[in-house]
């Protein structure tokens, strides 16, 4: 729930899901439906209202900001819509960016990215700024820094919001695989019919509520 | 990249490249303030210190000059003739051990190679008596104290005029008039005594009086310590139209207005330093609500909030640490320009005394200022990226 001056907005309304480890979880909704909220609540970014978030079984509510930071650094990884790299450093260098707050030495760092970086098919672009690549290369860059860590959870907000169709196509199977692969669990918030139809679990977010999608 | 701290580093040069015509205006006003104060601060620093210094002379002694003198420190720069005969009658004051006359002329005009700067100062002084003035400063080695002899018309210069000059010992010189010959330099660190030219009184009296009837000061030396005050009172009282100081005394007439221009100057400062942060704290914020979604982003994928802290007072550091050396170095070489301008001494001969004009401590102390200044003005702006909310940040807009 948020205040907007004197006005109140309930962006999530009555909100129970579970999420089950190596799922690929879609949510699919209009913008404005709260599905923005949802995953940041639940990548405690943000903190309900009322209610509780159950993060591995614990009661996040109980955390601190500065243990609920350090799930989100080491169990967590973000892709927003918008990218979100920081514009003054190179793709290598926003990758290493996690590793380095998660406080890795600095050879392991940069292997590390490095092997991300391949993985996801930017072999010949680590040294470009973010204003020097493509959007789909700058998702990929996100998506590899969000894999930083070896996170449990990867929340994706919108992640062919800003890409042409083939190459959300080519997100959505690296997101898949990732599921598949390394059974990182994954939540997806989307307009995108194509993640809806590939995930394993689909919910529909309307004003707020939330209802599970069972294909009727 | 390296540890979290130099990466951190690195993102703030980067993020201060990233705009730079904000941070060189930034820069350049921080420099700006920076250079006046080291310029304002240096001159201030040099003349109040060189004044101080002329007290160091005659401490202990009773200074006597002619009722309604203007005195600085130990010599009167304007106005009071005494007659020569007023030295036996204070050797008579009970409590005076010895009377030495002098006759002190700050801007003596000499003529060597280039026309002498106003700031320099000719004290004549019996024969005999020099140390009454040096103390134990000694002359450098070749060189002697001028004759008893008027008539061979020597002096002896300080060291600044000498190298000013060109003088050694035998050099020839022009003064009033007259031809002089330079038999010793001293050698002294002292600021007075580096412009001073010493010569004997009889010498000076022709030179000045055109007779040897007139002096301008006497100095009094107590029998014994402690008496000072006592000496300088019988001296008023028996003796009519003098005016006896003590060190005290000659401390009480000008320290005030010391006080006063340093108090002036430390406000002044304080006043620029004041508007650099001002300044800072300013184009930090701004550049703190341009990336708001840069910090949120880091707050998201688990960055401390030291590091977001330290981002933001890195920044304004930075620009305090390059606006400060610019501004020192611009500063200094507008202080030589200043020393330069009211001593009549060409820029030349300052470049090699740059430290005597404004010396490495001061450097250091305003750098350090300049930054710490700046560092304080990062504070408000690290303290408002950190209280933004994460879920508003992110859907910031570049």
């Amino acid at each position: 729930m948020y205040r907007l001056g004197a006005s109140v907005i309930v962006a999530v309304n009555k909100v129970s899901l579970e999420i089950k480890e190596a799922t690929f979880v879609s949510i699919a909704g209009p913008s404005g439906s709260g599905k923005t909220t949802l995953l940041n609540l639940i990548g405690l970014n943000d903190r309900p209202t009322s209610g509780k978030v159950f993060f591995k079984n614990e009661d996040t509510s109980l955390l601190s900001d500065r243990e609920r930071r350090e799930i989100r650094l080491r169990n967590i990884g973000f892709v927003f819509q918008t990218f979100n790299l920081l514009p003054t450093l190179t793709a290598l260098e926003n990758v290493e960016l996690p590793l380095a707050l998660a406080k890795i030495p600095p050879k392991p760092q940069r292997e590390k990215a490095i092997q991300l970086l391949e993985a996801v098919g930017l072999t010949g672009r680590l040294q470009h700024r973010p204003k020097e690549l493509s959007t789909g290369e700058m998702q990929r860059v996100a998506i590899a820094r969000a894999l930083a860590n070896n996170p449990f959870l990867i929340l994706a907000d919108e992640p062919t919001g800003e890409l042409d169709s083939e190459t959300g196509c080519e997100i959505i199977k690296l997101l898949l695989s990732l599921c598949r692969k390394h059974k990182t669990t994954v939540v997806v918030a989307t307009h995108d019919e194509r993640v809806a139809k590939a995930s394993d679990v689909k919910y529909s977010m309307r004003d707020g509520m939330i209802m599970r999608d069972v294909g009727l | 990249m390296e540890g979290l701290a130099t990466r951190i580093t690195v993102m703030c040069l980067r993020n201060l490249l990233r705009r730079r015509f904000r941070t060189s205006l930034c820069i350049f006003g921080v420099s700006l303030a920076t250079i006046f104060i080291v310029a304002i601060g240096a001159t201030t620093t040099n003349y109040t210190t060189a004044i101080r210094e002329m007290n160091i002379f005659f401490s202990g002694d009773v200074v006597v000059v002619a009722e309604g003198a203007m005195v600085i420190q130990a010599f009167p720069v304007v106005g009071g003739n005494l007659p020569v005969s007023v030295v036996e009658k204070i050797n008579q004051v009970e409590g005076v051990k010895k009377a030495v006359p002098m006759l002190v002329r700050f801007g003596f005009q000499v003529e060597a190679v280039i026309q002498l700067a106003p700031t320099n100062i000719s004290i004549g002084i019996p024969p005999g008596n020099w140390s009454v003035l040096v103390g134990h400063t000694p002359l450098k080695p070749g060189g002697n104290w001028p004759s008893a002899d008027p008539d061979k018309k020597e002096v002896v210069v300080g060291p600044a005029l000498a190298k000013q000059y060109d003088l050694a010992v035998s050099s020839k010189v022009k003064g009033e008039n007259t031809n002089l010959t330079v038999v010793g330099i001293l050698d002294t660190r002292s600021a007075l005594l580096s412009r001073s030219i010493i010569l004997p009184l009889k010498l000076a009296q022709r030179l000045y009086y055109g007779h040897t009837m007139w002096i301008n000061m006497v100095v009094a030396e107590p029998e014994e310590e402690g008496i000072q005050e006592q000496v300088a009172n019988r001296i008023e009282e028996e003796i009519e139209g003098l005016e006896a100081l003590t060190t005290h005394e000659r401390h009480e007439i000008i320290e005030p207005l010391l006080h006063d221009v340093e108090t002036w100057t430390l406000g002044l400062s304080s006043v620029l330093y004041l508007l650099s942060m001002i300044l800072v704290t300013t184009v930090a914020m701004m550049n703190v609500s341009e990336r708001r979604r840069d910090f949120a982003t880091l707050d998201a994928i688990g960055a401390p909030k030291s590091a977001i802290f330290r981002m933001v007072i890195t920044e304004a550091t930075l620009i305090g640490l390059l606006g400060g050396l610019a501004g020192i170095l611009l500063g200094s070489i507008a202080a030589i320009l200043i020393a330069s301008f009211y001593t009549n001494i060409p820029l030349s001969m300052f470049f090699f005394d740059l430290f005597n004009i404004v010396s490495p401590l001061f450097m250091m102390k305003i750098l350090a200022s300049t930054v710490a200044v700046s560092c304080v003005a990062g504070v408000i702006p690290a303290i408002a990226a950190l209280r933004m909310n994460i879920s508003e940040g992110l859907r910031s807009e570049y």
